[in-house]
């Protein structure tokens, strides 16, 4: 059986199908799928508590199935472990505990260690591979500081930049702006789409709907532990699914390069009606 | 990274000073030249040599490894937990060791050759214990759980402890010589039996560092990186009571220890990166004890004190200093 | 006729009175030294105290007597205590926690616990005076003294002792200032102490000191029972920090499990003897 090495330009880079979660006994998911082809950034969106996080944290084996599969070119995450997991995606925690003391540099050769057999010294592939992860993420200038002087923006990029040291195909991001200001959200959209241009598959799970339309090729919406749509973000994010999901009298536009999400912020105006913002 | 050579430097000098000293003096005054000839493998039989080949020797060894062993396991504990206030007093390895060894004394003083054996069951045990509540049910593994858990055990053995030491008052001075801590004087007999646990606790110790600190970056980092964050407390909390309950066995209960030696390190260095931390507080952990340990010996010479109240008075200067300097 | 019956009451007052005075007070002895020396006076205490696990021993005469079980930190039960009605309490210095209580429910505590043969002969004395048997512990005194003495006669050597007390190889030696060092030092041994000296008559010595001085005989004095007489003493023998002692090497290491190097009792010659012809050898 092919280890996932080779695909065909056919097969997707994910392929999770009918995924049920359970935490703490309470369902979370109640059979959810999720594809994601070679070389696009799909944007994970819906309500909260609709099940994103843990859809995108049980395909990436940070949670235990209860039923279904989750494919990695082909192989069950189930089934794989250590290196072999951290070779096929990383996973970009929305926001990771910041020791003290520790400089980027170190953070990021943390992120390399995943490619090293234990009590094995790093290689100058490994160093060129860290400098090279610095770069992408675009942290290399502040490579010496330590973490704990960083802005949101910066750690967040610096988090990036940990997860490309595992040179991963697949990059998974957990809300990564919900939490930045609209310029560090610029920053963050922008690498994200020039790392995809570079050959990155990027999972980018995003409260924010004008940002997903913005630079998602995919949009798959999860509302209540299923995923109800999955298409181009203009197509599926329309007034009628917004409404429906989002309890949202809205409407989303793109123009000149940018999007924008028109909300009647005060309620839902008349279902059929067709009220300007 | 100068700072961290730096210190290592500081460190390895001051190991290498407690070491010399610690060989040098005790009660019985012995010249440091014919000590160094004693050591070269030329004494001339008699009195010192018995004193320096038998008596000091041995026990700057156990110094070094039982203070590099509980360095290591707070260092390993602090980071695997992440709480700066874990040391192996809190998986209940010091409690249970502490029963076992006075469970002998008081009850078995006929089996007293067992007593480090027994301190070794006991503190396993209750590491076994804390960990089989910890890792059960609901939340297993997470930090609060094994806390919790490891002061439950505590409170019962120090409680068990306190209950003998009560009701046989005769017999309790014999027994506060164990819980005060001191190193033995009976050559290598007792390293010779407890050596595998000290090995088997440094080995996965080694292991454990680069995984620690994948697990500082949090456990969802972690897991990104392929790593299984309760197995690598669980691995932690093993390596840790193997190394505390192998170090109470022989010489008695010295926690603090664990919990400081790594603040410090830490403190010094600048960084909680575990490979410096790691290694760090072995090589203080080792400088503290065996220079406790001479200042125990050479004091009030020839009354023979516990080490445990003389780490402490070389340890907690430093941490109050390192304290202000840095925070 | 009115002259003999006033003097016939007046004999019955006698006897009355001297009966009344004839009535014996009510002594708990917590120590053995106490109860052992009252038997010996001719009067049974009360109640005598018995440690947990502990080795006391007493005297057959006392084998009715009510047991009071002795611990940390007031000694007897109180309750128990004052259910007994003492009029007096024989006590010990370990139990001062106890003392003080049972002073504050107006008992009458004397805290006595000999440390030196020579302090046994005036505490017997004193006991005596409370008892009201000066007389017979006066001769108690003198045959002790002379037994004593008898024990000490024709000491040939002094060998050089290191008593020490509790757990295993720890040198935690009996100084001249402790029943045990008092009692081997009158059986002729020297003690080792590495010139040390405390109010407790206890300390832990270096072992480097041990070796330094070299004692021709060791004398442990465990809490152990008899059968571990040996396992105990092949692990002191097979010690490695005192291989090189005279006592080792010549394997003279013994083990005393009785307490009548721990407490006061009341056979000290006995005491001195055995401590010669089986430790000392003089």
């Amino acid at each position: 059986m092919d280890t996932g090495e080779q695909e065909s330009n056919g097969a997707p880079m994910l392929q999770a199908r009918g995924v049920e979660v359970e935490i703490a006994g309470t369902p979370i998911l109640h059979g959810a799928d999720l594809r994601v082809e070679r070389g696009e950034l799909v944007a994970v969106v819906g309500p909260n508590g609709a099940g994103k996080s843990t859809l995108v944290r049980a395909v990436s084996g940070l949670q235990r199935l209860a039923a279904g599969a989750a494919l990695w070119s082909g192989r069950s995450v189930e089934e794989m472990r250590g290196r072999e997991l951290a070779r096929a995606r990383a996973f970009v925690p929305q926001r990771m505990p910041v020791p003290a003391g520790v400089t980027v540099r170190e953070a990021v050769t943390i992120g390399r260690s995943s490619h090293l057999r234990p009590l094995r010294r790093l290689s100058d592939a490994d160093r060129g591979g860290i400098e090279e992860a610095m770069e992408r993420a675009r942290v290399t200038r502040f490579a010496e500081r330590s973490l704990r002087t960083l802005s949101g923006g910066e750690l967040q990029r610096v988090q990036i930049a940990i997860g490309l040291a595992q040179e991963a195909p697949v990059l998974i991001a957990d809300e990564p702006t919900s939490q930045l200001d609209l310029g560090a959200t610029i920053a963050i959209a922008s690498l994200l789409r020039d790392l995809v241009s570079d050959g990155l598959t990027v999972i980018l799970v995003v409260h924010d709907l004008a940002l997903a339309a913005a630079v998602a090729d995919t949009a798959v919406i999860v509302s209540r532990g299923r995923t109800i749509a999955a298409g181009r973000p203009t197509d599926v994010l329309n007034s009628e699914r917004l409404a429906e999901t989002w309890g949202a009298d809205a409407r989303l536009t793109e123009h000149g390069g940018r999007t924008a999400l028109h909300v009647a912020w005060t309620g839902l105006t008349d279902r059929g009606g067709d009220e300007a913002s | 990274m100068a700072r961290r050579t730096l210190v290592f430097a500081g460190l390895s000098a001051a190991l290498a000073l407690a070491v010399v000293t610690s060989l040098a003096f005790g009660a019985v005054a012995v010249p440091l030249g014919e000590t160094i000839e004693i050591l070269l493998g030329n004494g001339g039989g008699g009195p010192h040599q018995q004193i320096v080949e038998t008596l000091r020797l041995p026990r700057t060894v156990e110094a070094m490894v039982v203070g590099a062993a509980l360095g290591i396991a707070g260092a390993i504990l602090q980071g695997a937990l992440a709480n700066p206030l874990a040391s192996p007093d809190v998986i209940g390895v010091t409690g249970g060791a502490g029963f076992g060894a006075i469970l002998i004394i008081i009850l078995f003083p006929g089996s007293i050759a067992l007593l480090p054996v027994g301190a070794l069951a006991f503190g396993l045990l209750a590491a076994a214990l804390v960990f089989s509540i910890a890792w059960s049910g609901a939340n297993r593994g997470s930090t609060g759980k094994v806390i919790l858990a490891g002061i439950a055990i505590l409170s019962l053995f120090t409680a068990a402890t306190t209950g003998l030491l009560a009701a046989y008052p005769e017999r309790a001075p014999s027994a506060i010589f164990f819980i005060a801590g001191g190193l033995t004087s009976s050559g290598w007999d007792e390293m010779a039996t407890i050596w595998p646990y000290f090995a088997a606790g440094f080995l996965c110790a080694a292991l454990l560092i680069r995984p620690l600190d994948r697990l500082a970056l949090g456990d969802d980092v972690s897991a990104s990186l392929g790593s299984r964050p309760h197995l690598i407390r669980l691995g932690a909390a093993v390596a840790a009571a193997l190394l505390a309950a192998a170090s109470a066995a022989i010489a008695g209960l010295l926690g603090f220890l664990g919990l400081v030696v790594p603040h410090v390190v830490r403190m010094a260095g600048g960084t909680s990166s575990h490979t410096f931390v790691v290694p760090a507080s072995a090589i203080g952990g080792a400088a503290l004890l065996a220079a406790g340990g001479t200042l125990a010996r050479t004091l009030r010479a020839p009354i023979e004190m516990p080490v445990g109240p003389f780490m402490v008075v070389l340890g907690v200067p430093l941490f109050l200093w390192l304290l202000r300097k840095v925070v | 006729m009115r002259r003999a019956v006033l003097a016939a009451i007046v004999a019955a007052l006698l006897c009355i009175t001297s009966a009344a005075q004839a009535k014996p007070p009510r002594i708990v002895a917590l120590t053995p030294f106490g109860a052992n020396t009252l038997v010996k006076l001719g009067v049974e205490p009360v109640g005598i105290g018995q440690t947990l696990g502990g080795q006391e021993r007493f005297s057959p005469k006392l084998k009715d007597v009510t047991v009071l079980p002795l611990s940390h930190p007031n000694g007897p039960n109180l309750e128990q205590l004052a259910s007994l009605d003492p009029d007096l309490v024989l006590s010990s210095p370990t139990w001062a926690k106890g003392n003080e209580s049972m002073g504050d429910l107006g008992i009458r505590v004397l805290v006595r616990e000999p440390r030196k043969v020579a302090e046994s002969y005036s505490q017997t004395l004193a006991i005596g005076r409370l008892v009201d048997r000066r007389k017979r512990a006066e001769a108690l005194v003198k045959s002790m003294k002379e037994g004593v003495a008898q024990a000490r006669k024709g000491i040939e050597r002094h060998p050089s002792v290191m008593l020490i007390l509790g757990v295993g190889r720890t040198p935690f030696v009996f100084l001249p200032n402790s029943w045990g060092g008092d009692v081997v030092t009158k059986a002729g041994g020297q003690l080792l102490t590495g010139g040390v000296e405390s109010s407790s008559g206890f300390e832990r010595i270096s072992d480097e000191v041990v070796v330094a001085e070299d004692p021709d005989v060791i004398v442990a004095v465990p809490h152990a029972n008899e059968e571990d007489i040996p396992s105990l003493t092949e692990y002191l023998r097979t010690n490695p920090a005192w291989a090189t002692t005279s006592a080792v090497r010549n394997g003279r290491i013994h083990i005393s499990v009785d307490n009548s190097l721990l407490q006061a009792g009341t056979d000290v010659a006995r005491t001195i003897r055995k401590v010669r012809r089986l430790y000392l050898e003089n």
